[in-house]
């Protein structure tokens, strides 16, 4: 603070980083929209598996929401923030090398990721689905960018923080305790482990991690995108400073809170239910201040539509994430949750903010980067313009097919006939009434696929024909705002950079300590009465097959206190029920029916059937073939590794169940057989995981001493 | 850059960061009073459900099965009592046989095969029954409430009693037929 504040000052901001990270941006998304139009194909059309195991929806599924999430929205949001971060402090990175630790170490982990996922390495949690090592190299990851930023803020030049570097502060900050909480978990072996929560407290982390991941990954960072690139691209002052003020602390500070609104009617304890409702409606108007500011910003530019068509990405991203952030607190009220939760209207909520918000904010953002980073002008306006209106046809597709689909299926599960039966008791008429609607979903996710591979000729073209020569320029730069006095305490807090951090840091603490730790003693919420046995080995094998092959990404195991619920599937589940389950596995979305009491309902040879071709027992189902599991053998030496973690992580098995736990599971697998092969099915099944399996899905529900 | 000096309701250049001018706009007035009135009625919500004793969903939850369970027995009630005699009346009305059959080809093949010759489930066309002594009485009734933990489900929730009986019929008519493949008898051979 000792240079005066006219020195004139040469500097070069680091450009090459922003190129490298939005060329990620683009060749991941390319994957994620890939695997997402073939998992959508999928349903629509289940042999579009062809059969194989590594792409089977179940693995599928995570892959293109982590390559959707930190592969393309990641890459997207730290192009953007390493370009913008300079010039709002205008000062250089602070280290080129973190900069290319950050850059390589996080193509590296996609590169796990697409590697491991699809041979179903998975924790069995949404978003959250990568093992153990890979969490670690996350976290490490994580912090080098961290340094690097919060390094450069502190050499920075110009002292006040504009408001897009406060969303990113935000971002940075909470997204490493979501991810270092979340992934709390003792390993069985080197691509192996449990996490220390189980059911209720599992759950309640999980949401508070996955809620905020779409917070504080897809939210938080592409609202400091916003404010950086919306003004500069439409050349207009941003609407109003107050307006930041209020909408960012509100939406930092009751974000946090809303995560058990994903687990509204579940066995969760009903305070946190209610926290996460009601700070969900209190999130409508904070997170609409970021529209208006985005908008309001737009206002009076419109005949740039015309000149500079790439607006046209902004006003739509915004106004998509107006509306996506409406319909949240909507879904969040009790009764409109007990209608949509579970169906297809979350996937279609999801994805207007995933496509409309995050994808074209960040098309409009490389639109208006590519040019000025390699000092030419976009290839084609008018592809520019096709890309933007096939695009949007596409999302308004997917939008409306997955809104239908959802409350048709809603609909058809809670009806109920005059004498108090089902209408619709069989769980498949209700599948294969939305099936025509998967088609559409699936032409939608096509089109904007079509629209995203314009802009990649568009982009590939641009950057060919850029100048050859690229050599930095230097930027002048003076040191500003150091000598301002101000009688504003917020503008003095945006001048101290790490007061404003760990102020951001409170804001989102107090949340998460109110509803995390309560839960923490999970034995106050359990009656003596309802304890429950833990799974036998045989069951722990085949319950980690259920999590290695994604089943829970189209089944649930939570049955909610709706009375076509307990007519549907039984007694509504409880706390009990789910107090070994590390991971827990509730589940989110039932393309197939609930599972949590699903033992004893069919005999072995159903499942075996079932699982071999589900259409041969459930004509029309749309669930895959695990022929596989048939095939594979189980790993029952592994078994007492498995058990000693799971004994770590509070559940009561006995010294000698573990250690001989291989040996109970052969036992229990030759009985399974037995039966098996006594009603025609094929001998010599018993090492298979198809028998581990059908162990576990009898389980489901048979563990409760209940009466 | 450096704040305006006639702070408040000034709209001009009020920062300047990279070009990009920060305006200071009053907030929009709809927009503080839904904050409010989401503050509002988040407040009195919280007190309701969580301090007041509001009703919990378990609570809800028992209330509306109260009403599902009544109209569930009007319905018991209000259906005649059957008997073997009047089981053989309403199998032999018309189109029961064809109902029957798409039925158990809908709903049935997977477990008892398309000839009942048995797979999964017992051969239904054979002398031997595990449940009852398979007269009209005992397989309606098997059909209709299941074998809990045996894995044949409980149908009197998912098929209308015109329904069950119609499957069932056409069961009864499959006796006897010696199917290829049969399954080996299973439970007691009836008199
Ligand atoms: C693509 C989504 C999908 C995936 C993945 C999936 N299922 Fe299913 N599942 C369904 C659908 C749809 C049904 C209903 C139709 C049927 O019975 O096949 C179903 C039915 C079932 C049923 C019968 C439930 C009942 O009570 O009738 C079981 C058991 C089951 N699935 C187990 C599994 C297991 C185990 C896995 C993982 C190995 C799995 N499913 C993966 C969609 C899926
Ligand atoms: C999920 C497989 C499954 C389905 C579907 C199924 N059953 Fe069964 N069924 C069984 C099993 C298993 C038994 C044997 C129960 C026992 O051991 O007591 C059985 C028993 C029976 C019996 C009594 C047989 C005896 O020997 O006592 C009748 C009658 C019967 N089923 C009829 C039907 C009809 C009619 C349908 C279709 C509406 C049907 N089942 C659908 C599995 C099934």
């Amino acid at each position: 603070m000792n240079t005066p504040s006219n020195l004139i000052e040469k500097i070069f901001y680091d450009d090459d980083i922003v190129k490298k990270f939005t060329l990620a941006t683009m060749i991941w998304a390319l994957a994620a929209f890939l695997f997402g139009l073939i998992a959508a194909l999928q349903l629509a059309y289940w042999p579009m598996n062809g059969n194989l195991e590594w792409i089977t929806f179940g693995r599928l599924r995570p892959l293109h929401t982590n390559a959707a999430i930190f592969a393309f929205g990641g890459n997207a949001i730290f192009a953007g923030i390493y370009h913008s971060s300079q010039r709002l402090l205008k000062t250089r990175l602070f280290s080129d090398v973190l900069s290319k630790i950050h850059f390589w170490g996080w193509q590296l982990i996609i590169v796990a990721a697409a590697i491991t996922l699809p041979l179903g390495y998975s924790h069995g949690k949404e978003y959250a689905e990568l093992e153990w090592p890979i969490d670690i190299a996350i976290a490490a990851i994580w912090v080098v960018f961290a340094v690097n930023f919060f390094m450069t803020i502190r050499q920075r030049r110009e002292k006040h923080l504009y408001v897009a570097l406060w969303f990113y502060i935000a971002t940075i900050i909470t997204v490493a305790v979501l991810h270092i909480v979340n992934s709390i978990e003792i390993p069985v072996s080197f691509m192996k482990s449990y996490p220390i929560y189980a059911g209720i407290q599992d759950a309640l982390v999980q949401w508070w991690y996955g809620h905020n991941a779409v917070a504080f990954f897809l939210t938080t960072p592409f609202l400091g995108l916003m404010y950086y690139y919306v003004p500069k691209a439409a050349n207009r002052p941003v609407y109003s400073y107050r307006l930041s003020i209020v909408h960012f602390w509100s939406l930092v500070f009751l974000y946090i809170w809303a995560g058990p609104h994903h687990l509204l009617y579940t066995s969760l304890p009903e305070w946190a239910q209610t926290l996460g409702m009601i700070f969900s409606l209190m999130l409508w108007a904070p997170s609409w201040g970021g529209m208006i500011n985005g908008l309001l910003t737009l206002k009076g530019s419109w005949h740039l539509l015309r000149t500079e068509p790439l607006i046209k990405f902004f006003v739509a991203g915004v106004t998509f994430y107006g509306m996506a952030t409406f319909e949240g607190p909507l879904l969040s009220i009790k009764s409109v949750s007990a209608l949509g939760h579970y169906t297809d209207w979350i996937i279609g909520h999801v994805h207007s903010g995933a496509l409309g918000w995050n994808g074209f904010m960040t098309f409009g953002m490389i639109y208006y980067l590519v040019p000025r980073l390699w000092r030419t002008e976009l290839y084609s306006k008018k592809l520019l313009e096709n890309h933007f209106w096939i695009g949007l046809t596409g999302i308004l597709f997917y939008y409306i097919s997955m809104v239908t689909a959802g409350l048709t299926q809603g609909m058809m599960w809670r009806a109920i006939n005059k004498d108090g039966t089902l209408t619709y008791p069989d769980f498949i008429e209700t599948v294969v009434r939305i099936v025509p609607l998967y088609w559409i979903r699936a032409l939608g996710g096509a089109l904007f696929l079509v629209g995203f591979s314009m802009m990649c000729y568009n982009i590939y073209k641009t950057i060919q024909l850029a100048p050859a020569d690229q050599k930095p320029e230097a930027q002048v730069v003076t040191r500003s705002g150091f000598d301002e006095i101000s009688k504003s305490s917020h503008r003095n807090l945006e001048g101290m950079g790490l007061a404003f951090s760990i102020l951001a840091f409170l804001a989102i603490a107090v949340g998460s300590i109110v509803e995390i730790y309560p839960t923490l003693s999970i034995h106050k919420y359990i009656s003596a009465d309802k304890i429950q046995e833990p799974y036998t080995p045989l069951e722990i094998a085949g319950r980690d097959i259920y999590i290695k092959e994604g089943c829970y990404v189209c089944h649930s195991q939570q049955i909610r206190p709706i009375v076509s619920e307990v007519l549907r599937y039984g007694k509504a589940s409880t706390i009990e029920e789910s107090m070994y389950d590390h991971p827990f596995q509730w589940g989110s979305k039932r393309t197939g029916p609930d599972l949590s009491r699903e033992g004893k309902k069919y005999p072995n040879l159903w499942h075996y059937t079932h699982m071999m071709d589900p259409r041969s027992v459930t004509q029309k189902s749309i669930m895959p073939n695990y022929p596989w599991l048939a095939e594979k053998d189980t790993d029952f030496l592994i078994l007492r590794k498995k058990l000693s973690v799971m004994k770590t992580v509070g559940v009561p098995y006995e010294n000698e169940l573990v250690a001989n736990a291989d040996i109970h599971a052969q036992k229990q697998a030759l009985e399974i057989t037995a039966d098996l092969e006594k009603n025609g099915a094929p001998k010599g099944l018993e090492k298979k995981e198809i028998i581990a399996l059908i162990a576990y899905l009898q389980a489901l529900g048979q563990k409760g001493k209940m009466p | 850059m450096s704040e305006n000096k006639d702070n408040g309701k000034n709209t001009e250049n009020f920062h300047e960061y990279d070009g990009i001018i920060e305006h200071d706009n009053p907030l929009p007035t709809w927009w503080l009073w839904s904050f409010f009135l989401t503050i509002i009625f988040a407040f009195i919500y919280f007190l309701h459900y969580e301090i007041a004793n509001g009703p919990t969903l378990t609570d809800e939850l028992k209330v509306s099965m109260q009403e599902i369970e009544k109209q569930q027995a009007v319905n018991v009630t209000s259906s005649p009592t059957e008997t073997e005699d009047s089981l053989k009346e309403a199998f032999n009305k018309d189109g029961m046989l064809n109902a029957g059959k798409a039925l158990f080809e809908s709903k049935c093949v997977a477990c008892h095969g398309p000839l009942l010759q048995g797979s999964i489930g017992p051969n239904l066309t054979d002398k031997f029954w595990i449940n009852g002594a398979g007269t009209r009485m005992d397989i309606v009734k098997v059909i209709r409430t299941g074998v809990a933990d045996k894995g044949m489900p409980p149908w009197g929730s998912v098929l209308k009693t015109e329904e069950l009986y119609a499957v069932a019929a056409y069961v009864v008519t499959k006796q006897g037929s010696n199917p290829p493949g049969a399954k080996a008898p299973q439970g007691q051979e009836a008199p």
